[in-house]
């Protein structure tokens, strides 16, 4: 664990990945009465992951995806232009609010697993 | 900036466009019985600040509705023509409802995503308490 310190990066991926949904999130609702604006998504975090298929390792996120190249995950953003309103909008504020709480809780999971991490590093150093 | 205040940013924006746009429903509501005022519609227009900065949102131009006003029978006002109608205003109070209603709800989403995003980064600071 102490060498790679993989939960950490995945964690870390995970609350980015939250964190972009949620500003996505906010976009499209302020839009929400805007004319021809097509609503923005990302893909699930379970899409960001490799496939490895060993099975014993931990699953870390692809490299581009940690910071080297801080654009990516944002690369990844698609839109929207199935239903649209009268005014050419196609931002649904239910599935919104929905993708909002998903958001949070991946969020809450993501802090979770950080913090119990980081939990376990302290008891090593001996200090509570 | 992070993504939570970028987030925020572009909420608040929204926030200030409702409430801006309800002024105008307003002050349509409150002159529905003036003569000859024009029902005033609130546009509404994306604004990129930045280069990666969110699409904020805010009033654009407004505009008038050019229907037809409403004709008034009364022979004894003032602005009556030779066949006692004078011209009301072009306000339907059904519409200014409607409207209000419109601006109500997404402004509450509005707060609603705001106030998950505070909750989402002072979970963020509490990392850093023991």
């Amino acid at each position: 664990m102490f060498e790679s310190l993989n939960i950490f990066k995945t964690a870390h991926a995970m609350a980015k990945h939250a964190g972009l949904q949620q500003s996505l999130i906010a976009q499209n609702m302020a839009n929400s009465d805007t004319p021809a604006y097509s609503a923005r998504s990302l893909p699930e975090f379970s899409q960001f992951i490799t496939n490895d298929k060993s099975g014993t390792q931990l699953r870390a996120t692809r490299l581009g995806h940690l910071g080297v190249v801080e654009s990516s995950m944002s690369s990844q953003i698609t839109r929207a232009d199935t239903t649209k309103d009268p005014n050419g909008n196609s931002v649904s504020l239910e599935t919104e609010l929905l993708k909002s709480v998903e958001a949070r809780r991946q969020h809450d999971r993501a802090m979770a697993i950080y913090r119990s991490g980081l939990k376990i590093i302290r008891a090593s150093f001996g200090s509570r | 900036m992070s993504e939570f205040s970028k987030a925020m940013g572009v909420s608040t924006s929204a926030l200030h466009m409702q409430a801006s746009r309800l002024r105008l429903i307003s002050e349509n509501i409150a002159n529905v019985d003036t003569p000859g005022y024009r029902r005033k519609i609130a546009g509404v227009e994306a604004v990129q600040t930045g280069f990666d900065a969110l699409l904020a949102v805010q009033l654009g131009d407004t505009t008038v509705d050019d229907r037809a006003p409403e004709k008034v029978f009364d022979p004894s006002h003032p602005l009556a023509d030779e066949s006692g109608h004078y011209m009301g205003s072009n306000v339907d109070l059904i519409i200014e409802i409607a409207d209000a209603q419109e601006a109500q709800r997404s402004y509450e989403a509005n707060l609603k995503v705001f106030d998950q995003t505070r909750q989402m980064s002072s979970s963020l600071m509490d990392l850093l308490r023991r």
